[in-house]
């Protein structure tokens, strides 16, 4: 009887699984069908690919650097301001936004739907809205960082928040502890190691964006690659991308050695 | 008073003997400290080499507050436009991250470093799908329009791209974390290539490789919305458009919808993370 039960239950379960694959790929047909997406026209379109990769693009101009050197910097101070004064800016809206040391369950609710707005609106988007506002230049590329750091890391500082092990700060405020001395004793040990980690993954995150919102003027190295693809300087635009590439490296050794030394 | 403060002080000379006699840790503290400074001096050299002026960040936080006004209410007249472009992405999204895993599926088996044939050949896959994700995906979109013109197409192969290079990582590392010894018992029965994976690897990753699957294209949809901005099909382009023309309340809406599409990925990912934490 309970065999046969669980006989039934797998197969159902079985039919169910059939039923999700099926149509993930009636998903996957459709939006294929739709974008008239073909893996012979890519097929075809593959030597064309290959061959502008080879011949236009490579190799680099190496001349290109006495330019591009200039942007690539920008591309770098823009991603670590726009950490450093988001994860500020994040750290005063993860208390409010926290459930364990938010003052009202109101400012809670709409600190929340801030960071969300922020969060999930693509830094690009932001750019392009902040552009017809501050002008071209790398202000607007900060800003747009600075805007979605706050995003992520408001919620993510605030859920480092939230898993703090509240029997360790009221067992210094059993020993009549200040305010100041259970956030400094208590509350930022346990905080500091998420803080850290997260700031530093942001921070990645950054790079890459930063190289993307120059593309609508947020200067910086996105910028040049979208002038020289304009102006068909395909070689000068390969070493831009290098430098992409580089910098992205760069900052994921650092940031992996700063984590094996604190974490 | 004097007494209560002197207690205090007391306290505090108290808790100083106390910290001196913990043990020391100062290699830690010291790197910290050396990290916050040099991390505090290059942010302020960033800031000057950025010129940013706070008066430049005032002026334009006022015309964007202006901005804002005419941005109110959104316009929804041009859905006609703005909604079947949102469902292009949607479908840019879906199809490059499917064109991705069936291609990181059986390369990642290659990847993997205990089941590769040969060593070299699993580092070179991974050199070579880190080097893919190192570019951003609008920054590939941008070549394969200069390669195989603008659409729809060019966003795929960009989303693919990038995907690819992540996705044969994760494949890979979720293999890497196998039990060595359900292979070991394998080899030992005499199994083939081929069979050590289809017996033994293929139901244990499955799991790892879906979930891996679903966030990657959960990023890919977020980064679909965006494609459009360089032409590369899409959302993005109505953005551009409307932004060009001045038209900021229908700018508003598009951004709106864009919101709408990341906002409801994050809220339905957040369900599926609760229910498999549950489980």
């Amino acid at each position: 009887m309970s065999l046969d039960q669980a006989k039934q239950m797998r197969q159902r379960k079985k039919q169910m699984n059939l039923l999700l694959a099926f149509m993930l790929v009636a998903v996957t047909v459709w939006s294929g069908w739709e974008t008239n997406f073909s893996f012979y026209t890519v097929f075809l379109g593959l030597g064309e690919i290959y061959r502008f990769i080879l011949y236009d693009f490579l190799p680099p101009d190496l001349s290109a650097l006495r330019v591009l050197i200039s942007p690539a910097l920008d591309t770098i101070y823009m991603s670590y301001v726009g950490m450093v004064v988001g994860s500020l800016l994040s750290c005063l809206l993860a208390f409010l936004a926290a459930g364990t040391t938010s003052p009202y369950p109101a400012v809670q609710a709409v600190v929340r739907g801030l960071a969300s707005v922020l969060r999930n609106i693509p830094a690009l988007i932001w750019s392009i809205v902040l552009v017809s506002a501050f002008g071209i230049g790398p202000l607007v590329g900060t800003l747009a960082l600075i805007l979605t750091a706050i995003g992520t890391l408001t919620r993510a500082y605030a859920e480092v928040l939230e898993e703090i092990d509240m029997g360790q700060i009221e067992a210094l405020k059993a020993t009549g502890a200040g305010y100041f001395q259970v956030i400094g004793q208590g509350v930022m040990p346990q905080f500091f190691p998420g803080f850290v980690a997260w700031s530093l993954y942001k921070l990645e995150l950054n790079v890459r964006a930063s190289a993307i919102v120059g593309m609508v003027g947020g200067g910086g190295l996105g910028f040049m690659i979208q002038k020289g693809l304009k102006l068909f300087q395909f070689k000068e635009v390969c070493m831009a991308i290098i430098l992409v590439i580089l910098i992205v490296f760069g900052t994921e050794w650092i940031t992996s050695k700063i984590r094996e030394r604190i974490l | 008073m004097s007494s209560k403060w002197q207690g205090e002080q007391a306290l505090t000379l108290k808790a100083a003997q106390l910290a001196a006699e913990r043990p020391p840790k100062p290699k830690k503290d010291r790197f910290l400290l050396w990290m916050m400074v040099f991390g505090g001096l290059f942010f302020i050299f960033s800031v000057y080499q950025l010129k940013l002026n706070l008066f430049v960040v005032f002026e334009g936080a006022l015309t964007f507050l202006q901005l804002l006004t005419e941005m109110f209410p959104p316009s929804f007249a041009q859905w006609k436009h703005v909604l079947p472009a949102a469902l292009e992405s949607l479908q840019v999204a879906i199809i490059g991250t499917a064109v991705a895993i069936l291609l990181a599926f059986p390369t990642s088996f290659l990847a993997a470093e205990n089941l590769t044939p040969h060593s070299s050949i699993s580092y070179a896959i991974k050199a070579f799908a880190s080097l893919l994700r190192a570019i951003p995906t609008l920054v590939w979109a941008l070549v394969f329009i200069v390669a195989v013109g603008m659409g729809p197409l060019p966003g795929t192969l960009a989303i693919s791209v990038h995907a690819y290079g992540m996705l044969v990582k994760m494949f890979a590392q979720s293999i890497e974390e196998m039990d060595e010894g359900v292979l070991e018992a394998m080899r030992a029965t005499g199994a083939g290539w081929l069979q050590i994976i289809l017996q033994g690897v293929l139901p244990t990753v499955f799991s790892a490789f879906l979930a891996w699957s679903i966030y990657r294209l959960e990023i890919d949809i977020g980064e679909s919305t965006i494609l459009g901005v360089v032409g590369a099909g899409g959302i993005g382009w109505e953005l551009v458009h409307a932004m060009r023309m001045y038209r900021f309340d229908e700018a508003f809406f598009v951004a709106l919808v864009i919101f709408a599409m990341v906002y409801s990925v994050e809220m339905l990912s957040n369900r599926m993370k609760l229910r498999m934490k549950n489980r």
